[in-house]
């Protein structure tokens, strides 16, 4: 067995409209390690979430996986009964707690529906009390018979949470979770799947756009931007030595904590049509340090030490 | 320029009465930017919509350049919503689909009476003080992107030249690169023009960044306000603590190395608000007197006010 619990290699998703074939992943690589908090953070369109649900086999019926392998335990998923996998294995929580619960089933039923459909074997009833309690919603025994519009939205991701990991799952997968949430209830969730992840040693990829959340609470991190992977690093490689002008950009269009009036530096332009994506890096555009190879020709990765590599013909430039 | 006194907003529903403004009292400076922050249902839009008179305020005065606006009539109020403007949320549904970006710029021209041949010199101006080009005036919203609305929203506030203009939430439903884009227009348009904003958040630092002063909402009231350095430095009010060590940081040091105050709870609904005062149930430092306390906000020095009279 090796260290990663999950690998995606080379993968190329595109969704299929009326508009014409969205490239939104574009052959992207990496690993998630045992035990640890894979930040990814990305804006709107920048392949996160789609790269996730192809790992989920969520992409649905417009959505195809075109090419790349997507390896769970050294295993081939596209091998595995997903329904196995789904819930069991590997568990997904979405930003909005209020579209992702069934309004008129009880929480209760929505809990223990995971557990029966994975055969669960002990008593399904005393499991769902156990991990309404874990997370926070008490009194369980009264909160359990209760529908989704009796909670409010903290309550709700609590309970997805819980949904999530009632099945112990190897790996979490946490799409902007806290995204709807205010910021004092933020940090409560925040700490709560901290605390959870600790406990009981799974993986978690946490999704958001928040750079703050990403340095709060990931072990390494991901950055991704048109459908590709522009850096990947420890987070401490990532906010103090980061290497890709995209990721060197984002850090300095928010304001910075010590300079809290200082002018911000924004990205200029907008983000890349994916219908029509670049030829080469999806970054050119808005890059201020671009040049002609960037045009036509995918940057090639670099490594800069074992945990941190990135992808931009400027280092290719420097090695040479 | 604008002062609310004591300003209340109740809604009035078949649960019971929802007092989404309970007393809110500031004054705006000109040439200001006075940052509104707090959490969903503290009442920091309903202040804002309540302002321009969206809605009638149930109690309370709204004074605007020394002149009361609280109760006249919408007939009355028009010459006054040339000269305060409102940007909204969500730049997909804060532009109608169907007008082209020139007509929605058009549009408070019409409304407030600006000749006719001035309509398309103004347009072309403002589509380039928001950095778009005048050819793009003849395309529809969905032809652009999140950004690129939000700076049409921008120039159609502008259209009228007001003095007032009351951001909510302005930059919430965009990108992080886009949101610094925006932010720095808004700054420059207030140097060239003299703008005065209410700027109302949920984004903490963004607001700090943005704001002269800062007035933080708790259930329909200002629980404190200060000069914007002064109040994320050094903020007194228990709420304001909670919230400011909520912030996250971008930096993995600092975000482990601060202490964060974790507060019980959520913010109840605004239907039964808590006795005395209404974050006691949630507050680290409540004791019994905190039920039945008559809150106001008191300067503590410099300007620097606070409900909450057990402060050290």
């Amino acid at each position: 067995m090796s260290e990663n619990i999950l690998r995606v290699e080379d993968l190329h998703m595109s969704f299929f409209t009326s508009a014409g074939e969205v490239k939104a992943v574009g052959g992207v690589t990496f690993d998630v390690r045992k035990g640890e908090v894979l930040g990814i953070v990305g804006e709107s369109g920048s392949g996160k979430s789609a790269t996730m649900l192809s790992v989920m086999g969520l992409q649905g019926t417009s959505g195809r996986i075109k090419s790349g392998k997507i390896m769970f335990n050294d295993e081939d998923m596209s091998t595995m009964n997903m329904n196995e996998i789904r819930g069991r294995k590997i568990s997904m929580i979405f930003q909005d707690p209020m579209t992702s619960l069934n309004p008129v089933l009880t929480i209760g039923y929505q809990l223990e529906e995971s557990l029966r459909r994975h055969k669960w074997k002990g008593d399904i009833h005393s499991r769902a009390l156990e991990m309404l309690e874990r997370v926070g919603v008490v009194p369980a025994e009264k909160r359990i018979r209760q529908y989704p519009h009796e909670f409010s939205g903290g309550q709700r991701q609590r309970i997805m949470i819980a949904m999530a990991m009632i099945c112990e799952p190897e790996l979490l997968i946490a799409d902007e979770p806290t995204t709807a949430l205010d910021v004092t209830v933020q940090a409560q969730i925040l700490d709560l799947m901290k605390e959870l992840q600790k406990s009981s040693g799974m993986s978690v990829i946490l999704i958001t756009h928040d750079l703050g959340v990403i340095a709060g609470n990931a072990d390494r991190v991901l950055v991704m931007y048109g459908g590709q992977i522009m850096e990947m690093g420890t987070r401490r490689d990532i906010f103090y030595s980061s290497a890709h002008p995209y990721t060197k950009g984002l850090l300095r269009s928010v304001p910075n904590p010590d300079m809290p009036k200082e002018r911000l530096i924004p990205i200029e332009g907008q983000p890349p049509d994916l219908l029509n994506p670049p030829k080469g890096c999806p970054y050119v555009k808005r890059c201020p340090e671009a040049m002609k190879i960037c045009m036509n020709q995918k940057p090639e990765r670099i490594t800069l030490s074992e945990s941190h590599c990135y992808s931009c013909w400027l280092g290719v430039k420097n090695n040479a | 320029m604008l002062s609310v006194e004591n300003l209340k907003k109740y809604f009035y529903t078949s649960n019971g009465i929802v007092h989404s403004v309970d007393g809110v009292s500031f004054n705006l400076r000109k040439g200001e930017t006075l940052g509104l922050v707090g959490e969903s249902g503290c009442g920091k839009t309903t202040t804002g919509r309540t302002i321009i008179k969206l809605y009638e305020p149930d109690e309370g005065k709204i004074i605007f350049d020394n002149q009361d606006i609280t109760h006249i009539t919408q007939n009355e109020m028009l010459p006054f919503r040339k000269r305060i403007q409102m940007i909204f949320q969500d730049p997909y549904a804060s532009l109608n689909p169907r007008m082209t970006a020139g007509d929605i710029v058009r549009e408070p021209m019409i409304i407030h009476g600006i000749p006719k041949d001035e309509h398309d010199d103004r347009i072309n101006h403002l589509m380039r003080l928001v950095d778009l080009n005048s050819e793009q005036a003849g395309r529809y919203p969905h032809e652009f992107s999140g950004g690129q609305r939000q700076r049409i929203g921008i120039a159609r506030a502008l259209a009228v030249e007001p003095e007032l203009i009351i951001c909510d939430e302005p930059i919430s439903a965009l990108d992080v690169s886009i949101q610094a884009q925006i932010v720095n227009m808004l700054e420059d348009l207030q140097n060239q023009l003299g703008l005065t904003y209410l700027f109302i958040a949920h984004d903490l630092s963004m607001v700090r960044h943005i704001s002269t002063r800062v007035a933080v909402m708790y259930l329909g009231k200002i629980v404190e306000l200060a000069d914007s350095d002064e109040l994320y430095t050094n903020p007194k009010h228990p709420y304001t603590l909670s919230l400011m060590s909520s912030i996250p940081i971008p930096d993995p040091d600092k975000s482990d190395s601060r202490h964060h105050i974790s507060l019980k709870g959520e913010i109840p609904n605004a239907l039964n608000l808590p006795e005395g005062c209404s974050f006691h149930p949630r507050c680290p430092k409540a004791k019994p007197e905190c039920r039945s306390l008559d809150v106001t906000l008191k300067d503590i020095g410099n300007g620097h006010l606070c409900s909450c009279p057990f402060t050290e």
